[in-house]
């Protein structure tokens, strides 16, 4: 730790600190105009579906109901369902375990293709660009058909490729059966299609970093990773937090890869994650109280895990 | 169904009255009835919903002309379904105002829908559409307390397939022994005796039947209680699992689609299939889904039998696959779509799905299947073909997929009792609510 | 180097990117820019074999897609027989509207998003209000609740509103979709521009719409950029909404058209498949081709400087 050069015009804690004395004007109606067209699309769009997400939770709310018929109300009876069953546990478990690897991994991932970007001349930055460009412009269902087929029993490019170099036979050798190697699978696709954000955005928030402030401090002696977490992660700090949370938030709720993976192999009573189990408890079997019941408490668990960010969030507010 | 026909008996006249003076004064404006108002069938576009590539263009092609024939004015349209994931988009599209006017459903899925409200009730038109004549396991599946609601549109019954080219001069088996017995015999390193992937659960089922087991019984009291476990089904399954395991070479995760790629390939010994699957073997080489006209799918090669039972001379109940055919409640033309509906019930147009290998909707109906080895097996089959537990709760057992789990265990060789076990306790848990 | 710490374990190939020599001397700069250069084509390599794969098969004829030994390159067996099959085939619905469906569904969605998200971020990101704090958490939470949950909620909205298998009712739940993200992202990235700068453009003499306008907004263009991307990816991508929504053949969108062409009873067309993946993949990749430009431009640095 030889220098942390204060950068003279702009201290890093400047860009993360909560909104300035500028605007003190409380009263001031123009905030709220700002504000008006999204409240009214959230109002309705999403306050309203939440509420019926709410009361549907307490009903015995099945497919005769969604046709018309009368819901009758149970208490907390969904709730109860959900919480006693085994199944909610397993998936539980299955969903965090599966987030907390691909989190760190497209996060790790993401920064590091960040900041290989930054480094590279103009012609490879162009060429990784072009394959982050691809990889993120695939349509999620046929990204999943490539993959998955890819990763075909019988004529997978990737057991063929498995028994060239390694010279045993991996013809057969079934990828999405076993669990575990259905969330390597999984994991893979996930990460894939999650890197090129998460690429991007620190890439455009890390070429916001004064470049006098960075070579300040490598005039003073300062090397690559400190520059990174003195300077470049400061600055870049709010986005970071943000991309966490939304990573977090995304992988956890990971639907449409999980569900088409699940049509090509494996098992869905032990590759089911949170968003598709409860699309499988409600649109495909017709349970939509008990459905919205397991929505409420993964929300509920959601909350729990990103609770200390919420709170920071306040707190920077005071 | 003897409460719905005493329904129909009453309801007849009022219907015949009705269908008359529709005749006999079609430009009279409507009274205020509501019923009568809709007898008048003014002009419309009807849309059709028809699931899969089953129903052949011929088909297709007959019930557009026949009806905007019929019906003056009056467009139809058919659209394409997809079977994966249909339960899902029946329960949004019907429950909404722009719902189709007429669909094709599975016979399995269609009580989740009868029991829900989402069918108009035909139970007036039973007569009409068919009475008694109709298959009477669609009947069933289609009828829900008492009303009936959707009518049986096609049947077919998995058969065994199989190629000379492969079984070579193993004899087609009379019974249940030799049929297993044919699979060893014919099972080798690079063939499958018999073809069974792992989540092909409907194919795994005349295991359990054929040796007296059952999915799911009911008590008076309404309880159902699962049927893997029991001493015949186990007997069963352990056939299955002994098949799986040293007689198949199908990967334990796969299902039952694109049979005709590892036919083609040499690599079949027997295929229990729907007997239109010998359209995507006896394909062309070079068609846009390849088959293999030339070598194992040449006519004189393929050839099919239904599955022999215990004893010679009778046939292992398979799963009745097939489908009936609903007007949606919300159906914004229900007396268009009725017309269309009868067409579909024609002897015309079932003469074209029975050219076509499969079993018509009327038992009367079953001359039309051709003389050939297929169509025989197929109707053999039917005769002898099981449904699924008659519960509206049925087809959230299927969508759930632990069905397909419980095959991928056997595959793997998990222990067939644990998991009979699991199997009866997951079917109970939904099936009793 | 402590480096590691940060790139655990499966990342450790990635790793020397914050890994250089202290005093950069020209043999050593030579060997990282080579080795910088490794990474980026391996990076490179990862990220577009799938792709690659994808457009390979495409132009495979059928048999030879599914064969025990890949082909991987079409070489003399190329064909555009699958594009003229994914395309023409009448057992499905036609490619052409499901095209303009998608594009009017992905415009509107864009540009109503970004205008309502940038208007709501810029008033929680510049101004102190009651609800600011209560608006804040409401936008995260509501990103937590799993949509599928939702889906029939959606539906009888849609419905009761006539709205069913119309661009617009689709439109406005797409909006809704991406517009807590969208908010939250450009709220990072207002908080993330000093406000000394506007200050001292007020100074220079600049009102201070004038000021926001002329110095906080071309500090914004990489987040309008970045999460316009997201929006627009989001509601080309998004299929299970459009497949409950749009149940009729002529108002499918491209995902929902793409999935027909696996059928549970009929054989998939792989090459097929792939050749309509490709398409559906174009547009989303001329439009990152175009705005990926405007984003490494030198506006951004340009500003920054300045």
């Amino acid at each position: 730790m030889t220098t942390t050069p204060a950068a003279p015009k702009a201290p890093p804690e400047a860009f993360v600190r909560p909104p300035q004395e500028l605007r003190t004007k409380k009263s001031s109606p123009f905030p709220y105009a700002l504000l008006t067209p999204a409240l009214a699309v959230l109002a309705v769009l999403v306050a309203w579906p939440i509420l019926k997400l709410l009361v549907t939770s307490f009903q015995e709310y099945g497919r005769a109901q969604a046709f018309g018929a009368p819901p009758e109300w149970v208490g907390l009876d969904n709730y109860v369902e959900v919480l006693t069953s085994g199944e909610f546990y397993a998936v539980l478990a299955r969903s965090v375990g599966f987030m907390v690897v691909a989190v760190v991994l497209t996060m790790t991932l993401g920064t590091l293709v960040a900041l290989l970007m930054i480094r590279l001349g103009k012609a490879m930055r162009m060429l990784v660009t072009v394959g982050l460009l691809l990889a993120w412009a695939m349509p999620a269902l046929s990204t999943v058909m490539v993959w998955g087929w890819m990763f075909d029993t019988r004529y997978g490019v990737v057991n063929y490729l498995l028994t060239q170099v390694t010279g045993s036979d991996w013809a057969g050798h079934s990828w999405l059966i076993e669990p575990l190697s259905f969330f390597l699978v999984l994991g893979l696709i996930v990460v894939w299609m999650g890197v090129p954000f998460i690429a991007f955005t620190m890439y455009a928030g890390l070429t916001q970093v004064p470049v006098e402030t960075l070579e300040a401090s490598q005039l003073d002696g300062a090397n690559a990773r400190q520059r990174f977490f003195q300077i470049q992660v400061p600055f870049v700090r709010s986005i970071i937090i943000v991309l966490i949370v939304l990573s977090v938030i995304w992988d956890l709720r990971v639907f449409a890869q999980v569900y088409a993976l699940q049509g090509i192999g494996g098992l869905y009573e032990k590759t089911s994650t949170l968003g598709v189990w409860i699309y499988q408890k409600g649109t495909a079997s017709g349970d939509f109280g008990f459905a919205a019941a397991a929505a409420v408490v993964m929300v509920f668990i959601m909350l729990l895990i990103s609770l200390y960010y919420v709170r920071q969030t306040l707190k920077e507010d005071d | 169904m003897k409460r719905a026909r005493n329904v129909v008996a009453a309801a007849t006249t009022v219907t015949l009255a009705l269908a008359l003076s529709a005749c006999a004064s079609g430009d009279t404006p409507a009274d205020d009835s509501g019923e009568t108002a809709a007898e008048e069938a003014p002009a419309g576009d009807i849309r059709v919903w028809l699931v899969g590539s089953d129903t052949p263009e011929e088909a297709r092609e007959h019930l557009k002309t026949t009806f905007e024939a019929e019906n003056e004015g009056s467009t139809l349209t058919i659209e394409e379904q997809s079977w994966t994931g249909l339960v899902d988009k029946y329960t949004t599209a019907l429950s909404g105002s722009d719902s189709p006017d007429l669909v094709e459903i599975g016979n399995t899925q269609a009580p989740a829908f009868t029991s829900a409200g989402a069918f108009l009730d035909l139970t007036d038109s039973y007569e009409e559409l068919g009475g008694d004549d109709l298959l009477p396991g669609f009947v069933e599946s289609g009828s829900f307390e008492g009303q009936f609601y959707a009518a049986p549109y096609y049947s077919g019954a998995r058969v065994g397939i199989y190629s000379t080219e492969i079984t070579g001069d193993v004899e087609v088996p009379a019974t249940w022994d030799e049929y297993l017995a044919n699979i060893e015999t014919l099972a080798s390193d690079e063939v499958s005796g018999l073809y069974t992937p792992g989540k092909d659960w409907r194919n795994g089922m005349v295991f359990v039947w054929a040796n007296g087991g059952d999915i799911a019984t009911v008590d008076d009291s309404g309880t159902w209680t699962g049927g893997f476990s029991s001493p015949e089904s186990i007997t069963g399954l352990e056939q299955l699992q002994d098949v799986m395991l040293n007689s198949n070479h199908a990967p334990a995760d796969s299902d039952e689609t694109d049979p005709q790629v590892p036919f083609c390939a040499g690599e079949i010994g027997y295929l229990t299939a729907p007997s239109w699957v010998r359209w995507s073997i006896a394909a062309a080489e070079d068609a846009e889904v390849p088959g293999c006209l030339e070598t194992y799918g040449a006519e004189d090669k393929l050839s099919a039998f239904a599955i022999p039972g215990a004893e010679e001379g009778t046939y292992a109940p398979v799963l009745a696959g097939g489908s009936n055919i609903a007007i949606p409640t919300n159906a914004p033309n229900p007396e268009l779509a009725r017309s269309a509906l009868e067409i579909i019930l024609s002897d015309d147009y079932q003469e074209i799905l029975a050219a076509n290998g499969l079993v018509p909707a009327k038992v009367s109906q079953a001359e039309f299947m051709a003389d050939d080895a297929f169509s025989q097996a197929s109707a053999a089959a039917a005769a002898a073909a099981q449904l699924t537990p008659a519960s509206p709760l049925w087809a959230d057992v299927e969508a759930s997929g632990v069905l397909e789990d419980s095959f991928v265990k056997l595959a793997q060789g998990e222990d067939v009792a644990t998991v009979a076990a699991e199997l009866d306790a997951e079917i109970e848990g939904t099936l009793n609510g | 180097m402590a480096a590691s710490t940060l790139t655990a374990g499966p990342t450790a190939p990635a790793a020397p990117v914050v890994v250089t020599t202290k005093r950069p001397v020209p043999p050593g700069r030579i060997a990282a820019n080579v080795l910088f250069g490794v990474l980026g084509a391996v990076v490179f390599v990862c990220s577009a074999f799938p792709v690659y794969w994808m457009v390979s098969s495409s132009f495979l004829p059928t048999n030879l897609v599914r064969a025990t030994v890949p082909t991987f390159f079409p070489g003399s067996d190329f064909t555009v027989d699958n594009y003229v099959r994914a395309v023409t085939d009448d057992t499905r619905a036609d490619f052409l509207p499901a095209l303009q469906t998608s594009l009017t569904v992905t415009f509107l969605t864009l540009v109503a998003a970004l205008v309502i998200a940038f208007l709501a971020s810029v008033a929680i990101g510049r101004y102190r209000f009651r609800g600011r704090k209560q608006f804040i958490v409401a936008i995260l939470v509501v990103q937590m609740i799993p949509g599928e949950a939702m889906l029939l909620t959606y539906f009888q909205l849609i419905d009761g509103w006539g709205m069913l298998n119309m661009v617009f009712g689709l439109t406005i739940l797409y909006v809704a979709m991406v517009l807590p993200f969208t908010v939250w992202t450009l709220r990072g990235f207002v908080t993330a521009v000093p406000v000394e700068l506007e200050e001292a453009a007020m100074i220079d003499g600049c009102s201070r719409t004038r000021a926001f306008w002329k110095v906080t907004f071309p500090l914004l263009a990489p987040g309008l950029v970045s999460t316009g991307v997201f929006a627009f990816i989001q509601a080309w991508n998004e299929f299970v909404l459009a497949l409950v929504i749009m149940s009729r053949p002529e108002s499918m969108t491209l995902p929902v058209w793409l999935r027909t062409f696996q059928q549970a009873t009929k054989a998939t067309d792989y090459g097929a498949l792939m050749a309509g993946s490709v398409l559906v993949a174009i547009p989303v990749i001329v439009f990152f081709l175009f705005v990926q430009g405007r984003m490494t431009g030198g506006l951004v640095s340009g500003a920054v400087k300045g």
